[in-house]
């Protein structure tokens, strides 16, 4: 986090230099560099065995990162206020493509689960376009609802319907950790917005049932819990993954084995380069490498948190606080599956997983959260500029 | 509303903090624990077997070796389509395709195609170029000198490990240690790379030289088979020792049995019954009850004691002479064969004395070759007095070939009992002797002089008028006594009309060198020890002795007073080696210069194993340092040393490729 990190795009409206936290910036980008090595690390020796092309995944993670910082880029120069036009469309646009993924022919499935659909060489994931596409919509809404936000009718029923299809949805490919990471960002959202405690604590005994029920009459999620509960008495089986995780990590050590001497990932650990890449980082960096993970994730939320703070409006700090918390959200989960304190999910690792669909949208929210940043620093410097001129 | 925005903030901070607590508390406080079972998975510890170590003759003549050979295994689920794999596989190993297809479709990622194939068949196999299938180095064993003692050498089984005979008892020090090397693999299964892969020939295990002298033991089994065929016996052992020392210098059995293929010989041919079964001696008992009276005083050499004309009643039972004799002196009591005499002799003799000097020559103790299985041999207390007459002819009791060769040893040893043995040396592949076989004296048994006296009374036995004039030799004075049991008849209790014929000789009687047991039994032509093993004896021993270069009786009179030699320079001057100047001039291995003093090998460019069996065969020590091929020796090559003087060899270099 040394050095100024500045990027400055001329603002056509202000025909001001717009100033973007560099400490988000750098974070985001720090984090990205990261994903790339660690993805050819983690990735190089199966990809050579698969496809005879050790760089197999890690060219398509760098054309990911290319196509996310373009999105990056467009976000931040578009500008989130120009976005709330788009919350409805691109809803919209999300629950269509979460309605054909689960169509018989459209989507594509791996794992026992429908999650992708296949465009040409690429495949999108629209759980992933639909987690941004609610947060917008939620941070639309609930500015616009207002002190309406405290009303059941109105600020509570509306969400938790739209909330419930989404999942809904994402349970039909099964997604679970998506649907529950919607309903997370709902419920985080309503909580910043000003909702009734009683609304939120009240409708979480309500979905806990459902909850336990898509758990219990599903035996694989059923058995990813009696995995997490117990790994090493369901190594050779459910808890396999986690296992081999917790070894990975914990055979890292202060230091770790250093950059491509892990050994976990010659397929002991599964989808070492994508939902368990942190395993990697855990041996082959050590405890240095884990700490500099997590604070970067830290840097992510205290200046989101920062910047929606400072965000002029509501949509703005609803904006800020939502991606702050979709982030936030991945990579907590992400890590502490790794570590086996939460149950398996098949949630990526922001800005860090290998796939495209998850980068690219991660990165865009990045970019308005970078917006949401500039924004705020922009009104600053209008600030300063006023104070100067009036001091003058 | 900016309350609750921190507060999230907040929880978010609160959980990467947990997330990095959980990341401490592995990889610091659990870090040596998960690290632990991580390498359990991928750090396999390939054993590495010690190659088996040789078994050599008294000279250095490999009797068992270990070559490497090729074995052929697969990972089926990278072969594709199992039957097609089968049917290219199959004929170039002479497999059944159907058969093979059956066994690699039941394996998952391994399964032996073949073990321990022909080199050609490893190449046709390596030259299909399927993918999948892989060939390994095995230690196979092999027998340079086929059925050359295979009773005695034993074998092993697939997997190496030594069944029976001396590869069962040596099992340990044989197959030494095997290394444990660590490598890495993934979690396939796949050996990926290894760290410090010693050189892996070098690791052996320790090697048994024997006492057996292969010529001899070929000539004891070359004159057992011929007798045995012609006598359409159903089996037969020779045992041929040097009664000064107990080495055993042939254990020879016939049916033959070759150790390369121990499956196509059923379970009795691969039997070391000179070694392991017992029997019932017969006539060459007497031999013993005779120096026993001596000794004791009981009987004068020049007694005369009645042969109740070939029909003696002892309470009910009756006891017979082949031929009717009247009076008959001591030593034609031997000469002749008479039971009613020697039984006579026992009762002379008394219970208490026959048990104790049958304990005292050997009987019912083992004789500790370290065989598996050894047997142990029954004297029973005679309480009746039918006992006593019937174990004063051999019967009634029993003992093993080498138990009955090694009692003779004692009389021809002047009265002293050595331990029969048959293992020299044992060396483990850094030169140190493990176990080392030495001349022991068990005890005195009769005074030399009772000895002298039987030895010179079973000269009379090959001749004309004696029992075994087959066994005479031109050139070698011999003294033997001939022995034709009745075997019990285990079904219906008694004895039944199947004989054990033997015949034992000592030769040359007035100094003998060897002591030769030929035991045929039940030969179905002639059943008599002199008519059937005599000839044996005679054969094995006119071919011994000028190979032992023992002069002629007549004109070495000088080997008559042979003075007994004290144990100690006994051991020292090993008293069969000076005879083999004349065998060993050829032999460049074991060149011997002068008695006590051998030459040192040439070595230089030898790979260790080599070096380390060039220099036991030429009894010296070796002492081996690094590892390769050899660089430096100290001795320099063709300088004299003692016998048994340490060679110190230097390995450098040249590691042999890794074998996968």
């Amino acid at each position: 986090m040394s050095g100024e990190v500045e990027i400055s795009i001329r603002d056509e409206r202000s025909r001001a230099p717009v100033v973007y936290d560099p400490w988000l910036l750098a974070a985001v980008l720090a984090l990205l560099t990261l994903g790339l090595v660690m993805v050819y690390s983690s990735s190089a020796i199966c990809a050579h065995e698969k496809t005879g092309d050790g760089f197999h995944y890690v060219i398509r993670q760098l054309v990911a990162a290319g196509v996310g910082l373009l999105a990056m880029a467009l976000a931040m120069r578009i500008g989130y206020r120009k976005l709330a036009r788009l919350a409805y469309p691109l809803l919209v646009f999300a629950v269509g493509l979460m309605v054909a993924v689960v169509l018989p022919g459209v989507g594509s499935t791996a794992g026992g689960a429908t999650r992708w659909i296949r465009l040409g060489g690429f495949s999108v994931q629209p759980a992933e376009v639909a987690k941004v596409a609610w947060v917008l919509y939620l941070a639309y809404s609930l500015a616009k609802k207002r002190e309406k936000v405290a009303t059941f009718s109105v600020g509570f029923l509306p969400h938790v319907a739209i909330a419930g299809m989404l999942a809904f949805l994402c349970m039909l490919q099964p997604d679970f950790g998506s649907a529950v990471g919607l309903v997370f960002l709902l419920f985080v959202m309503l909580f910043a917005a000003g909702a009734k405690m009683s609304y939120l604590v009240g409708s979480v005994l309500v979905a806990l049932p459902f909850a336990f029920h898509a758990v219990a009459s599903s035996p694989y999620r059923m058995k990813r819990i009696l995995a997490f509960l117990d790994p090493w008495h369901h190594r050779q089986g459910s808890g396999y993954q986690v296992a081999e995780s917790l070894m990975s990590i914990g055979s890292g050590g202060l230091f770790g084995l250093g950059l491509g001497d892990g050994r976990q990932k010659l397929y002991f650990l599964p989808e070492a380069h994508t939902d368990f890449i942190f395993s990697i980082v855990g041996e082959e960096l050590g405890l240095l490498g884990v700490a500099t993970v997590i604070a970067l994730y830290a840097v992510i939320v205290w200046r989101g948190v920062r910047a929606s703070l400072a965000a002029t409006e509501p949509f703005g700090t609803y904006l800020g606080l939502g991606l702050t918390a979709l982030i936030a959200f991945q990579a907590v989960v992400n890590m502490a599956v790794a570590m086996g304190l939460l149950p398996t999910k098949g949630l990526t690792l922001p800005f860090v997983s290998y796939g495209g669909s998850s980068l690219v949208v991660m990165m865009g929210a990045a970019g308005v959260l970078l917006s949401v940043s500039g924004a705020s620093a922009r009104v600053a410097g209008v600030f300063r500029r006023a104070l100067l001129e009036a001091s003058g | 509303m900016k309350l609750r925005v921190r507060l999230v903030g907040a929880a978010f901070l609160f959980c990467l903090l947990g997330v990095l607590a959980r990341a401490v508390s592995l990889q610091v406080f659990e870090r040596d624990r998960l690290r632990e079972l991580a390498e359990d998975q991928y750090v396999r510890q390939v054993e590495i077997p010690a190659r088996r170590g040789d078994i050599f003759d008294r000279r250095g003549v490999p009797l068992a070796q270990s070559v490497e050979v090729d074995s052929i295994w697969v990972d089926p689920s990278l072969l594709g389509d199992l039957g097609q794999a089968a049917k290219k596989l199959a004929p170039e190993l002479a497999l059944e395709p159907s058969e093979l297809e059956a066994r690699l479709s039941k394996a998952k990622r391994f399964a032996w195609v073949k073990r321990r194939v022909r080199p050609e068949e490893a190449e046709a196999v390596r030259a299909l170029g399927l993918p999948g299938v892989g060939l390994t180095k095995e230690p196979r064993r092999f027998y340079p000198q086929r059925e050359l003692a295979g009773q005695l050498i034993g074998f092993v089984g697939a997997d190496g490990r030594g069944l029976d005979g001396l590869e069962l008892a040596f099992e340990d020090e044989l197959s030494g240690e095997s290394m444990r090397v660590s490598g890495y693999r993934d979690a396939r299964g796949r050996k990926l790379l290894t760290d410090g892969l010693a050189d892996s020939i070098e690791r052996r295990g320790a090697s048994v030289t024997l006492t057996i002298d292969r010529h001899l033991q070929f000539f004891a089994e070359k004159a057992l088979s011929r007798a045995a065929e012609e006598s359409k016996a159903a089996a037969a052992s020779a045992v041929v020792l040097d009664p000064r020392t107990g080495e055993l210098l042939a254990i020879a059995n016939h049916p033959r049995f070759n150790p390369n293929t121990p499956e196509k010989s059923p379970p009795e041919g691969r039997r070391n019954r000179a070694a392991l079964d017992t029997f019932e001696p017969g006539s060459t008992f007497k031999s013993f009850v005779v120096a026993a009276a001596l000794e004791e005083g009981r009987v004068k050499p020049q007694d005369g004691i009645h042969c109740e004309n070939g029909a003696w009643d002892i309470g009910r039972h009756t006891v017979h002479d082949t031929h009717s004799y009247g009076w008959l002196s001591v030593g034609k009591v031997l000469q002749v064969s008479s039971n009613i005499c020697a039984a006579k002799i026992a009762q002379a003799l008394g219970r208490d004395a026959l048990v104790d000097y049958s304990a005292r020559f050997g009987f019912g103790e083992r004789a500790g070759l370290s065989l598996p299985g050894e047997g142990k041999g029954v004297v029973p207390y005679p309480k009746a007095e039918i006992a006593v007459a019937t174990q004063a002819f051999g019967q009634g009791l029993t003992a093993t070939a080498v138990q009955l060769a090694a009692a003779y040893g004692a009389l021809a040893n002047g009265g002293v009992l050595m331990r029969p043995y048959l293992v020299s040396r044992v060396v483990d592949p850094d030169g140190l002797a493990l176990l080392e076989g030495r001349p022991v004296e068990v005890r005195r048994v009769v005074s030399a002089e009772t000895a002298r006296t039987v030895v010179k009374m079973l000269e009379a036995v090959v001749e004309k008028e004696g029992t075994a004039p087959r066994a005479r030799l031109d050139e070698y004075k011999v003294a033997g006594k001939t022995g034709t049991a009745q075997k019990a008849d285990l079904v219906a209790g008694g004895y039944s009309d199947k004989r054990i014929a033997s015949f034992v000789g000592l030769v040359p009687s007035d100094g003998p060198r060897l002591v030769i047991l030929v035991v045929v039994d039940e030969p179905k032509t002639d059943v008599y020890g002199g008519l059937v093993a005599a000839p044996v004896f005679k054969e094995i021993a006119s071919a011994a002795m000028p190979y032992l270069g023992v002069a002629p009786s007549s004109a070495a009179p000088v080997a008559q007073e042979r003075p007994k030699p004290k144990p100690a320079d006994r051991s020292a001057s090993r008293p069969l080696s000076d005879a083999f100047l004349k065998v060993q001039a050829q032999d460049p291995v074991t060149e011997q210069v002068e008695k006590g003093t051998v030459r040192v090998p040439d070595l230089s460019g030898e790979v260790g194993r080599v070096a380390v069996s060039r220099l036991l065969a030429a009894a010296l020590t070796p002492r081996l340092t690094g590892t390769g091929r050899v660089v430096k020796q100290e001795p320099p090559a063709g300088s004299l040393v003692e016998k048994g003087a340490r060679v110190t060899v230097q390995l450098a270099g040249g590691l042999p490729p890794l074998r996968q």
